[in-house]
């Protein structure tokens, strides 16, 4: 949970480990739990056609945009790589980024 | 035995619309051949920007027809796209699977809705003006939030 110290307090660096310590216990590190995005919305049909809906994952470098990151659980991940992958074979999302 | 396919092909943006729907009508006629097949639908998305560029090609003509043929069928169709030189990529897609899973999800999902409202003394369909509170303002999307809400948000002195 503290690997990403860098969104956490705006302090400087030579403020140290004490100051952001200090302000960790008056506000824990919290960060909302994220939710797969289609289960949330009860999306069933992944569908390689609709771009807008896959474009969100798809971030700058035209990655895959992994689990850890965007909350996708494992069902509906694996739904969308093939989603994903249809769709870059039409042209409609990029395999890499210029 | 009949199945249901999607094809999805790019026609070249040099082609003209004559041209365009020459190929659906030549697609048409392959399908017509085989007994027992149809064309469900057919669909010109128009010309689109391709995500990355096909040959020296930058834009395309989408065109999605859905075909009930048998797996013979779309191999001739597949062998006759690629000797056409006009289309610049397609895709064939069984779909009739996929679409029974989806609509048992569907049916799974409202079964276990309606049994539930039901247990809580609820009609069982949902009722107009019923709503889940904060339903409406959570429509901003933050999947990718890895913190920087909370932060600007404290600037802010949003309280959460």
């Amino acid at each position: 949970m503290n690997g990403r110290k860098s969104f956490g307090p705006k302090k400087g660096g030579r403020a140290g480990a004490g100051a952001q310590g200090k302000d960790g216990q008056r506000r824990p590190m919290f960060r909302r739990r994220k939710v797969c995005k289609f289960c949330a919305d009860k999306i069933d049909d992944i569908n390689y056609k609709d771009s807008k809906l896959l474009l969100p994952f798809v971030p700058e470098r035209a990655k895959i945009l992994p689990r850890r990151i965007s909350g996708t659980c494992a069902l509906h991940q694996r739904k969308l790589r093939v989603a994903l992958m249809r769709a870059r074979q039409l042209a409609l999302v990029p395999y890499t980024a210029e | 035995m009949t199945r249901k396919y999607e094809l999805v092909y790019v026609v070249s943006p040099e082609a003209s619309d004559d041209q365009v729907t020459d190929l659906h009508n030549q697609v048409e006629a392959i399908v017509q051949r085989f007994s027992g097949s149809s064309i469900e639908k057919t669909d010109n998305w128009g010309r689109r920007r391709l995500a990355y560029e096909i040959g020296r090609h930058k834009e395309g003509t989408y065109v999605l027809e859905v075909i009930n043929g048998t797996g013979e069928l779309m191999k001739e169709i597949d062998r006759r796209i690629k000797v056409t030189d006009l289309i610049i990529r397609h895709l064939v897609v069984r779909v009739d699977e996929a679409q029974g899973v989806i609509e048992r999800t569907k049916a799974a999902r409202s079964a276990t809705s309606q049994r539930r409202r039901v247990a809580r003394g609820l009609p069982a369909d949902r009722q107009p003006g019923e709503g889940q509170r904060g339903d409406a303002d959570d429509d901003r999307d933050d999947r990718f939030d890895m913190g920087m809400d909370r932060d600007r948000d404290r600037d802010r002195g949003v309280d959460r």
